[in-house]
C-alpha cells in the first residue's frame, strides 16, 4: 500500500513530466491553427483556421510525400515483422550450430547507427543502380529493422514457458504449426508493439531518404517537410500545419494499437 | 500400451553426466515412479524417453521399437508437465482436442473421447473455459485429460502434483492411481516426493546423482534398501543411522557404538564395523522390560514432533540423532534424558565405506 502522500507525490511528478512532454505538441497544434502570417506568439491561439492544413498540403506537395512514406513504411514493416518473427522463433527456441555467433552479428545491426554506414551504403546501392528508387529506402531499413525485431521477438519467445512448446511437439504439432497456432496468439502484444516501434522509426527516418533519393516523387514525408521548411522559413503556421500532417499517421497507429502496445511493453518487465 | 526399456542410457551435458548407465525395464501397464533428489537425473531420464532431450549413449525402446532417433510426436506418448503447459488461448475442449486433431482423428471421435475423459476427470463443466479461468486443481485435471484422450502407449508425468496444495495433492494422488488402474497404460512418473513414490508406484526406481540406486516394489525398497542412500531417502521421518562395532558372542550379535551397547539375535554374517540403520518404528521408548526389544540406549531428547495420533522423538545418542516412534502423545521435552530400544528385526546394516547393504 502506498500512502496518500506518496500517491500525491507520484501524480505530481508524473503530471509535471506529462506537461513538459505535451506542451511543445500543443504549441505546434495551436500554431498550426493560427491566422496565417500573423504570428501572435508561440502556442497562442488567436483564431481557428483549419484552412492552414489544406494550404500546407497543397503548397508542400504532402500528398506525394505521404504516398512515398506509406509505400516505404508499409513494405518495410510488413517484411520486417514477418522476418523478425521467424528469426526470433529460431533464435529463441531452436538449437542450431552457430546460433550465438549469428545472433551477435545481428546485434551489430542494432549497434551501428545509420550515420556510420550511410556513405558505404550509398556507393553500394549506386553500384547496384538502386539509388533514387524505393528499394534504396526499403532494403537498408528492412536490414536494421530485422536486427531489432529479431532481438525483440527472441526475448519474447524465450519468455514463453518451454513446456508449452514441448507439449505441442508431443501432441504432434510441427514447428510451423506450433509457431502459428500456439505461440503467435500469445505473441500478439509483442508483435503489435514491435509493429508500432518499427512503423515510427521507419516513418521518421530522415538521413537515408536525404542521401538516397533526389527525385521529388520519391521523397518521404520527413524529407519533404524539411524541404517545405526551407521554402517557408517565416510562415510558422504553415510549417506547423505541415509538421502535424507528417506526424499524424504515427499518432493514429499508436492510438489504434495503444492498448496492446502498453501490454507488450509490460510483458517483458513483469512476470506472470 | 507397451513396455519401456532403458538399456545403458547415458546423458552428457558437456563435462557433466546427468544420467549414467541407466538400465531399467518397465513392464506393459506398469506404474513406474522415478524418484530422487533434485539433480538425480530422473527428469532427464523422462525427457529422453519423451524425445525432448537427445540420448548421448545407450538405447531407449518403447514396445519393440528403439526410439533414440524418433521425434517426440512419432513416439505415441503423452506427457503431463509440472506447470501443466495448457495452451492459454484455447478453451479446455480445444486443449484436449489439440493432439487428436493433429493426428487427424475424425471429429465425432474427438468429441466422444473428450467427453469420456471429461467424465472420468469430472471436468465436463469446464470445457468452454480458458486455462486462465481454472484453479490449480482444475488445470491439473485438464492436463491429465489432455494426456488421457490421446490413448497413448505410455504416459509420462513430470512432477504433476508439485504445484498443488497438500490436501489436493493427496486427493489427486489417489485419483491418478485409480485412472491408471482403469486405463492400464504404462506410466512413468517422476517425483522428488518419496511419499508419492511409495503410494503410487507399482515399482519405484530410486535415482541419485545420475545413477539408478535401486528399482523394486515399494515394499522391497522400504524393507530391503540396497544401500544407505535408498534407506535414508525413502521413509518419513527418514531412517536414522549410527556406527557400531559388531561381534558375535554366544550366538548373539553385540552392537557397540558410542553410547550404544545392545544385543540382538545373530543373523547373517556381518563385517566388524557397520552402519546400523533404524527406521523410527523400529526404535521404541524403553518401558523397563525387554519384551523383545534390544536396549536400553540412553540419550537426550533433541526435538518432539507430535502429529496427534503418533509422535516422533528425535534423540541424540551414540553420536547420531535417532528418530523414535511413539503411539499417541508424550510428555517428554527437548533436553530430557530418555531410554529407548530397538526392534531387532527392524535393524538394517550397511557397509561403512560403500554404504551397500550387508547381512
Amino acid at each position: 500500500m502506498t500512502s496518500r502522500r506518496d500517491a500525491t507525490l507520484t501524480y505530481t511528478v508524473l503530471g509535471v513530466f506529462s506537461l513538459i512532454a505535451f506542451l511543445p505538441i500543443a504549441g505546434i497544434v495551436f500554431t498550426a491553427l493560427q491566422q496565417p502570417g500573423g504570428l501572435a506568439g508561440f502556442g497562442r491561439l488567436d483564431g481557428f483556421n483549419p484552412g492552414n492544413f489544406a494550404d500546407a498540403w497543397r503548397e508542400g506537395n504532402f500528398g506525394s510525400y505521404l504516398k512515398s512514406s506509406a509505400i516505404v513504411t508499409v513494405t518495410v514493416v510488413v517484411c520486417s515483422v514477418a522476418l523478425s518473427v521467424l528469426a526470433g522463433y529460431a533464435f529463441g527456441l531452436m538449437r542450431f550450430r552457430g546460433a550465438q555467433v549469428l545472433f551477435y552479428v545481428l546485434l551489430l545491426g542494432l549497434m551501428i547507427p545509420m550515420e556510420a554506414m550511410i556513405v558505404p551504403l550509398y556507393y553500394d546501392l549506386r553500384d547496384l543502380r538502386l539509388t533514387d528508387t524505393y528499394w534504396a529506402l526499403i532494403l537498408p531499413q528492412i536490414g536494421t529493422s530485422v536486427a531489432f525485431g529479431t532481438f525483440w521477438m527472441r526475448a519474447f519467445f524465450r519468455s514463453v514457458p518451454r513446456s508449452l512448446v514441448e507439449a505441442a511437439r508431443i501432441d504432434g504439432a510441427s514447428s510451423w504449426f506450433t509457431l502459428w497456432r500456439v505461440l503467435l496468439p500469445l505473441a500478439k502484444p509483442a508483435v503489435l508493439t514491435m509493429t508500432v516501434l518499427l512503423f515510427m522509426w521507419t516513418w521518421n527516418e530522415f538521413l537515408l531518404a536525404l542521401v538516397m533519393v533526389t527525385d521529388e516523387g520519391l521523397r518521404t514525408a520527413p524529407l519533404g517537410l524539411s524541404f517545405f521548411q526551407g521554402r517557408n522559413q517565416t510562415d510558422f503556421t504553415l510549417l506547423a500545419a505541415g509538421a502535424v500532417i507528417v506526424a499524424t499517421p504515427v499518432l493514429v497507429l499508436y492510438v489504434f494499437l495503444q492498448r496492446h502496445f502498453i501490454r507488450g511493453m509490460l510483458a517483458g518487465a513483469v512476470k506472470g | 500400451m507397451a513396455a519401456v526399456r532403458f538399456s545403458d542410457v547415458l546423458k552428457r551435458y558437456g563435462e557433466v553426466d546427468a544420467v549414467r548407465h541407466l538400465s531399467l525395464e518397465i513392464a506393459d501397464g506398469e506404474f513406474m515412479v522415478l524418484v530422487g533428489p533434485s539433480g538425480s537425473g530422473k527428469t532427464t531420464a523422462l525427457r529422453m524417453l519423451a524425445g525432448l532431450e537427445s540420448i548421448s549413449g545407450g538405447e531407449i525402446s518403447i514396445g519393440e521399437r528403439v526410439v533414440n532417433r524418433i521425434a517426440p510426436r512419432e513416439r505415441d506418448i503423452a506427457m503431463v508437465f509440472q506447470d501443466y503447459a495448457l495452451y492459454p488461448q484455447m478453451t479446455v475442449f480445444d486443449n484436449l482436442a489439440f493432439g487428436l486433431r493433429r493426428r487427424k482423428v475424425p471429429k465425432e471421435e474427438i468429441a466422444g473421447r473428450v467427453a469420456t475423459a471429461a467424465g472420468l476427470l469430472d471436468i465436463g463443466e469446464l470445457l468452454e473455459r480458458k486455462p486462465g479461468q481454472l484453479s490449480g486443481g482444475q488445470a491439473q485435471r485438464v492436463a491429465l485429460g489432455r494426456a488421457l484422450v490421446r490413448q497413448p502407449q505410455v504416459f509420462l508425468m513430470d512432477e504433476p502434483l508439485s504445484n498443488l496444495d497438500a490436501k489436493l495433492r493427496t486427493q489427486t494422488r489417489g485419483e491418478i492411481k485409480r485412472l491408471q488402474h482403469e486405463v492400464r497404460t504404462t506410466t512413468v512418473y517422476v517425483t522428488h516426493d518419496q511419499v508419492e513414490a511409495m503410494t503410487m508406484g507399482d515399482r519405484i526406481a530410486v535415482m541419485n546423482d545420475g545413477l539408478l540406486e535401486q528399482a523394486g516394489t515399494p515394499e522391497e525398497i522400504y524393507e530391503r534398501p540396497a544401500n544407505r542412500f535408498v534407506a535414508g531417502f525413502i521413509g518419513s521421518p527418514a531412517m536414522s543411522f549410527f556406527e557400531a562395532a559388531c561381534s558375535v558372542e554366544d550366538g548373539v550379535l553385540r552392537l557397540r557404538g558410542d553410547d550404544v551397547d545392545v544385543r540382538v539375535p545373530a543373523g547373517a554374517e556381518l563385517p566388524v564395523a557397520v552402519t546400523v540403520g533404524v527406521r523410527p518404528e523400529a526404535a521404541r521408548l524403553w518401558d523397563g522390560s525387554r519384551n523383545g526389544i534390544a536396549g536400553p540406549v540412553r540419550g537426550t531428547v533433541a526435538y518432539v514432533e507430535a502429529l496427534g495420533r503418533e509422535t516422533f522423538i528425535g534423540v541424540d545418542a551414540g553420536g547420531s540423532r535417532l528418530a523414535v516412534h511413539q503411539e499417541g502423545r508424550t510428555s517428554l521435552q527437548p533436553g530430557d534424558g530418555v531410554e529407548f530400544g530397538f526392534v531387532p528385526e527392524g535393524l538394517r546394516y550397511f557397509a561403512v565405506d560403500s554404504g551397500d547393504a550387508v547381512g
